[in-house]
């Protein structure tokens, strides 16, 4: 399939030059990935229904107790696809991040929980009322007969009862009463939910029966995500960790709660970070070891030194300004797609608000563009909570870029991102950034806002590929 | 989704969807093929006796007497098609009574007829045995099962002339 795909596209792409604006190669290329991943885990659903009609499923519909039972079946094949894709996309394959970023890939893990909860709700249902159909017996004295005549049935209600558990603590009312190390810690229970289920699959799942083809491919579904899972989210981080060596090099002040840290370490480089990614870090100091925070770098990497801008908010992070220098740093990462490599034109526009500033000076720092291709709008409710101005003055300077600065609280009530009066007045980004819908339009701040400067591009007739944000609240 | 993968996802799966439906037709015809079969053996033993003398390719056996006497030996019952797969069942017969039944086959179509027929068969072959008939009540939870394995078993006894 891969093999098709490229061929069909290379074939294309001289014919199509001539008429069409260029787009960076590199987004093709980006696409591509994003296309052939997508496909595949549209496909493994429906060859999980292949399956089931293969073995001659397709009949088995004509008596009630036949076709729940058939249903059932089917749901919790999907179900579990589907679980399987949900874990892949957590799994921080560099493939994933590379196609959709963190933040995307999660937002499609976010929205896949429920429907996979209620297949596999459903597959209990409706097989505990086919089976009881056939047998003629009640639903309860049904449930009561599974657990004890089937084999690996309490381990597989185990499962659905802790796979209710995760998504119910996922959902967001839920999950706000929790700090995340408590909610974090209860998700990691969904990969103890899909162990206790693979037993009940293979032995009372006829389907997946013993030597047969179907059961080989299942396990190798479940295989391969399990190893991705310890390869990518536990070994790799590890290993880097270990390897690289980092420790707090320095604490820069930047503001009040605002501090920038020099991290440094061995052989940085091997990393392959780019400005504008962010890494899940850990410091290793009493207070802090056990939780983990996204920061984004807010120097270009380079050398042997990395940079992140922090601002602590509220618990343990409001004690990062007092990081004592040769802390241990451990790490997973980098991560994210705001970067360069989602490039797709020569102009740039790039939008901070407060803290959001960080990964935005990274990419003004490196990013490529000519002189005077460049907008640095900053935004933050007082002249107080701009961060890091400073060196963006000095940065825009030196690149050639045009700097805006624009400070006051937003208008209560309505989804602007600039201050109540440049909305009143009508201020806009096009109005701003005249040239904006030939930019690559780069976001970064509180999610609110983010949306607004967002639904601003879109109404400028920026298209949805040159608008690059992220999101942190996954 | 971009339009382009939208496509050739649907277009994929669904060529995934017909090739499973292709040979799950093709697994049904070949099912297709043995199920008359086994539909008449079923049929036979179901209107008991009339060619008796087809069924009986069970183990060697003292060859029955036709009229009177008592039979003994072991006989091999029609292999009966239910929902959850066939059953068949032999029955050993010594001294006009029924000393022994053995299931060659049972309901195997997935985990959970497994576990039933597990424990149907020995129950039913105790009751079996103290009736001294294929006349015993359904085992709850069960029923395919019982059906099976007791018209099978009469298909035996009528071969035994029982």
């Amino acid at each position: 399939m891969l093999a098709l795909m490229s061929i069909d596209t290379t074939r294309r792409r001289p014919a199509r030059a001539p008429s069409a604006p260029p787009v960076h190669p590199a987004y093709q290329r980006r696409m591509r990935l994003a296309d052939t991943l997508q496909v595949l885990s549209v496909v493994s659903v429906a060859l999980v229904i292949a399956i089931f009609l293969a073995d001659g499923g397709a009949v088995r519909f004509t008596t009630p107790a036949d076709a729940l039972t058939s249903l059932g079946i089917l749901s919790g094949l999907v179900g579990s696809d589907l679980l399987l894709v949900m874990l892949l996309l957590a799994a921080r394959l560099p493939l994933i991040d590379r196609a959709f970023g963190h933040d995307r890939a999660m937002a499609v893990h976010q929205s896949l929980g429920k429907p996979a909860l209620y297949l596999l709700l459903g597959h209990g249902a409706l097989l505990i009322g086919g089976y009881a159909l056939a047998d003629n017996s009640t639903l309860p004295a049904e449930v009561w007969t599974m657990l004890t005549q089937l084999p690996d049935m309490p381990l597989a209600f185990v499962g659905l009862a802790l796979l209710v558990t995760v998504v119910v603590s996922s959902i967001v009312v839920v999950r706000r009463r929790f700090r995340y190390e408590a909610w974090h810690a209860v998700h990691l229970l969904a990969y103890a939910a899909v162990l206790v289920s693979i037993p009940h699959q293979l032995s009372v799942g006829g389907l997946l029966r013993d030597g047969s083809i179907q059961r080989y491919y299942w396990l190798a579904l479940y295989a391969g995500v399990a190893g991705s899972i310890l390869l990518f989210r536990f070994i790799i981080p590890t290993v880097r960790s270990i390897r690289h060596r980092l420790v707090v090099a320095g604490v820069d002040r930047v503001a009040p709660g605002v501090v920038s840290l020099r991290l440094t370490g061995r052989g940085l480089r091997k990393l392959n970070a780019s400005a504008g990614q962010f890494f899940i870090w850990r410091f290793w100091t009493p207070g802090l070891w056990w939780q983990a925070h996204p920061f984004s770098l807010s120097a270009a990497p380079g050398g042997d030194t990395l940079r992140i801008t922090v601002r602590g908010l509220g618990d343990a992070s409001a004690a990062l300004p007092t990081l004592p220098t040769g802390t241990r740093v451990s790490f997973e990462g980098p991560y994210g797609l705001f970067t360069e490599r989602a490039r797709t034109s020569p102009r740039i526009v790039l939008v901070a608000a407060g803290i959001g500033v960080a990964p935005i000076r990274s990419l003004l720092e490196s990013a490529s563009f000519e002189p005077g291709g460049a907008t640095v709008i900053l935004r933050a409710p007082s002249p107080g909570e701009l961060y890091l101005a400073d060196e963006m003055a000095a940065l825009c300077a030196r690149r050639g870029a045009t700097l805006r600065v624009i400070a006051g609280h937003r208008p209560a009530g309505v989804d602007s991102w600039l201050p109540v009066d440049a909305a009143a007045a009508g201020i806009t980004l096009a109005s701003l950034v005249p040239d904006v819908g030939e930019a690559d339009v780069y976001v970064c701040g509180p999610r609110r806002w983010t949306d607004a400067v967002v639904a601003d591009a879109r109404a400028a007739h920026v298209p949805t590929r040159q608008i690059h944000y992220e999101r942190f609240d996954w | 989704m971009r339009k382009r993968a939208s496509a050739f996802a649907a277009l994929a799966s669904v060529a995934v969807l017909a090739a499973g439906w292709e040979l799950g037709v093709q697994a049904g015809v070949q099912a297709g093929v043995l199920s008359p079969a086994g539909t008449a053996a079923g049929t036979a033993a179901g209107t008991s006796d009339s060619s008796g003398a087809a069924s009986p390719g069970g183990a060697p056996a003292a060859a029955a007497p036709a009229a009177a006497a008592a039979p003994s030996g072991t006989f091999t019952g029609s292999a009966v098609q239910t929902r959850f797969g066939p059953v068949q069942v032999s029955v050993t017969i010594a001294g006009g009574a029924i000393t022994d039944v053995t299931a060659l086959r049972l309901t195997d179509r997935d985990g959970k007829s497994v576990a039933i027929s597990n424990r149907a068969a020995p129950v039913l072959r105790e009751e079996v045995l103290s009736a001294q008939s294929a006349s015993v009540q359904n085992i709850g939870g069960a029923t395919y099962t019982t059906e099976g394995y007791l018209q099978s078993l009469q298909s035996a006894l009528d071969a035994a002339n029982f």
